[in-house]
């Protein structure tokens, strides 16, 4: 005989969930030794009855405490935060040729585009200040350092260890701490202090292929930059048809923080020194 | 002046004090209670228990007087007005000694005195020791209201207290308030031989309970001979020699009535006056102390419980927020008493009980209601003790099934109310209660058939 578990619930709450076409196996309950009762129900009016029908076989991966934090926070933010998506096209030939320049002189590192994405972030957040910001009830927190958050895929899930003062590092240090720290979440061995706190974060699927994509704010920050891949794309160049090496990204904001002109000169001083790549180095 | 410390410290050892003080030592904290006056408090030794003592006493009277109707003979049956008082003050003694003895078992450290709140986590105890304590009850109580013109002078103007313990036997009594003090009085001395008259401000007695509740208790009363005024205030108050003549306005215009005594019951103050309240900013509210569900003040580990907190003022209510209050400060996770599944009784003749909602106030909350009715004279027990005046009845919400509330006046029902209690705190629907097999014979038929009833589905009547 295949038993079912016994729900313990109280004879209302039993007809309310009933009536209202809640599955009393999907409520928690608050009474004595975790019984359901009537208070429970009327908190819970918006559940479902029965999960999706799942056909076929199937595998249930229990929940890591990491899988649920995501998912709370994300949840959280994409419900309570008004977001907005701002997209602007990089053209990164300069950029590629600088790195390609540099890695061939670099002696026991290799400088990735994130690396100077990263770098030139942090310096367009150095000149667009208001960007570098939090909201919370009663004021707009303004951040002193550039702290930049960069979203990681862990074995667990997403991480975001952050580079710390990132406006005042190079490319090459910004590149080998972020090694290590890619290295450490994903053996999973982040310290909080390599992760808690960050004003800024970007989210790198260019080497998935991804063209753009938007991403949603890390909280309590106000701004996410989503970078899409680096593809040759057909572009008009002083009126001709041209080939070039372009990158889209996306800066989703904290309306809420940041209005729509700030996320924009945010976006102009970032494509300026993608675009102009030199002065990452100075 | 010395000086001791404890992990809490109750001012007032009443029935929300003195449990309060053993659920926290079950729990393993060291307790003192400060009690100026008697353990067990006003419901002890001047309230619940010793009116139950004297009603007792009525009771007995009233069934000698009824010897015949059983086939017995009592020949004139009477009183010892000394007697019948000593019996009541007996019962209340013997109780205070078990409240100490349990407090003693408990470990708990009773000390004599005045309380007072003196600073934080202090309670200075007059003319005695300072006790410091990492959390603080209040417990202190209530007192007879007093409203002005109507002083009890305790001679010919009466609390409860001189009520209680007559030394005379007053021919007559004005009763004014006609909630469960009142009333019960009024049953004690109409049943012993006094004329009552009960001067109620409302449009019925026992204001508090169901519409159709107060209707048959009024019916009731009046057939035993008390005297009710009703939407009547009293005016004014003049004394004479061994007589009070009470001015009383109602609809009809005002009139005088002479009594030997006056019984004023007009509801109770809060204790709140010299116990370090405006030292220490704990807030109050409509004059009595302001809590949230675990009994905390805004002040950080004083805490408040029972009749100097907000109403219902009844002991039973005082001794649960103890509990959840003590629970609460050990970390435990009490759940927060709900006022409307707190049973309130009389205890005249005919006895009344009640919890949850009022018919009418089920209504006005926007129930579709289900109503059951079941009376005494359908009752094989009850006409066999002879007692057929009453009724029970029950208000379902239709859609839910959930008992809002349920109204009884009759015999023993102060003793069956919790039946009904029990069905709220499980949230039980119709369909459990009529599952339930009530005894055979037994006058708890009648909660039965009420339920049946609430879905015409009575047998007996």
């Amino acid at each position: 005989m295949n038993a079912l578990p016994r729900i313990f619930a109280s004879p209302v709450a039993r007809r309310l969930a009933a009536e209202k076409g809640l599955d009393l196996a999907s409520l928690a309950g608050s009474g004595p030794h975790g019984r359901i009762v009537k208070a429970d129900v009327e908190t819970a009016k918006s559940k479902p009855l029965s999960a999706p029908t799942i056909s076929g076989q199937t595998e249930a991966i229990p929940n890591t405490t990491l899988r649920k934090t995501i998912a709370k926070r994300l949840t959280e933010s994409k419900q309570t935060i008004p977001h907005f998506y701002l997209s602007v096209d990089l053209d990164i030939d300069q950029l590629l040729d600088l790195r390609e320049k540099l890695n061939q002189r670099a002696e026991g590192f290799k400088l990735s585009v994130n690396d100077f994405i990263i770098k030139a972030s942090a310096k367009a957040l150095r000149q667009i200040p208001a960007a570098n910001a939090s909201w919370t009830e009663d004021a707009t927190i303004r951040y002193a350092d550039v702290d930049i958050s960069v979203a990681v895929a862990a074995p667990g899930g997403l991480v975001t260890p952050i580079i710390r003062k990132a406006d005042t590092k190079t490319v090459a240090q910004i590149s080998a701490e972020m090694k290590v720290l890619a290295e450490k979440a994903k053996a999973g061995k982040l310290m909080p202090e390599d992760y808690q706190g960050g004003g800024f974060t970007i989210s790198n699927l260019g080497m998935y292929g991804i063209k753009s994509f938007s991403a949603i704010i890390n909280p309590p920050q106000a701004c996410i930059l989503a970078v899409g891949a680096g593809e040759k794309r057909p572009v008009v160049k002083d009126d001709a048809l041209g080939i070039a090496t372009i990158c889209t990204v996306t800066l989703s904001v904290d309306h809420r923080a940041v209005d729509g002109v700030v996320g924009a000169e945010f976006l102009a001083a970032f494509k300026k020194l993608i675009e102009d790549p030199l002065g990452l180095l100075l | 002046m010395s000086e001791q410390a404890f992990d809490l410290v109750v001012i007032g050892g009443g029935p929300g004090g003195y449990v309060a003080a053993i659920r926290a030592a079950q729990l393993g904290m060291k307790v003192s209670v400060v009690e100026r006056a008697h353990l067990g408090g006003i419901c002890l030794n001047w309230g619940c228990i010793p009116t139950k003592a004297l009603l007792r006493s009525a009771e007995v009277f009233r069934l000698m007087q009824h010897a015949d109707a059983f086939g017995l003979s009592a020949v004139s049956p009477a009183f010892a007005l000394d007697k019948v008082v000593a019996r009541s003050r007996a019962v209340a003694a013997q109780l205070q000694a078990g409240v100490k003895h349990l407090l003693k078992k408990n470990k708990v450290t009773v000390v004599e005195g005045h309380g007072k709140l003196a600073g934080k986590g202090q309670v200075a105890v007059e003319g005695g020791s300072t006790l410091s304590a990492k959390h603080v009850i209040i417990a202190t109580g209530a007192r007879a209201k007093v409203v002005p013109g109507l002083e009890p002078d305790g001679e010919l103007v009466w609390t409860y207290k001189e009520a209680m313990t007559p030394k005379v036997f007053p021919k007559s009594l004005i009763v004014v308030g006609s909630g469960a003090i009142g009333i019960e009085f009024a049953s004690f001395y109409q049943a012993l031989g006094c004329q009552v008259t009960v001067i109620e401000m409302m449009d019925r007695v026992l204001p508090v309970e169901d519409e159709e509740i107060s209707a048959l208790a009024r019916k009731a009363f009046e057939q035993q001979g008390m005297k009710i005024l009703t939407s009547a205030s009293v005016k004014g108050l003049k004394k004479g020699k061994d007589q009070v003549t009470v001015s009383v306005e109602t609809g009809g215009g005002t009139s005088d009535i002479t009594a030997e005594r006056v019984l004023v019951a007009i509801g109770v103050s809060p204790n709140i006056e010299n116990i370090g309240l405006e030292e220490t900013g704990v807030a109050l509210e409509k004059g009595r102390i302001k809590t949230d569900a675990m009994m905390r003040t805004n002040v950080t580990g004083i805490y408040a419980i029972g009749d100097v907190t907000a109403p219902p003022w009844l002991a039973h209510k005082a001794s649960h927020e103890g509990v959840i209050c003590v629970e609460a400060i050990a970390g435990l996770n009490p759940h927060p008493l709900h006022p409307r599944s707190i049973p309130g009784c009389t205890y005249a003749h005919p006895q009344v009980a009640s919890v949850g909602l009022t018919e009418k106030m089920a209504r006005e909350a926007g129930h579709e209601v289900k109503v059951g009715r079941f009376p005494a004279m359908g009752n094989g027990k009850a006409i066999a003790l002879g007692e057929t005046d009453g009724l029970v009845k029950t208000i379902f919400d239709a859609k839910s099934g959930e008992l809002l509330g349920a109204h009884m006046i009759g015999p023993e029902v102060t003793e069956m109310i919790q039946g009904y209690c029990i069905a709220r705190t499980l949230e039980t629907t119709e369909a459990e209660l009529m599952q339930t097999v009530f005894p055979h014979p037994t006058v708890s038929e009648m909660m039965h058939e009420a339920v049946l009833d609430a879905w015409g589905r009575a047998i007996h009547f």
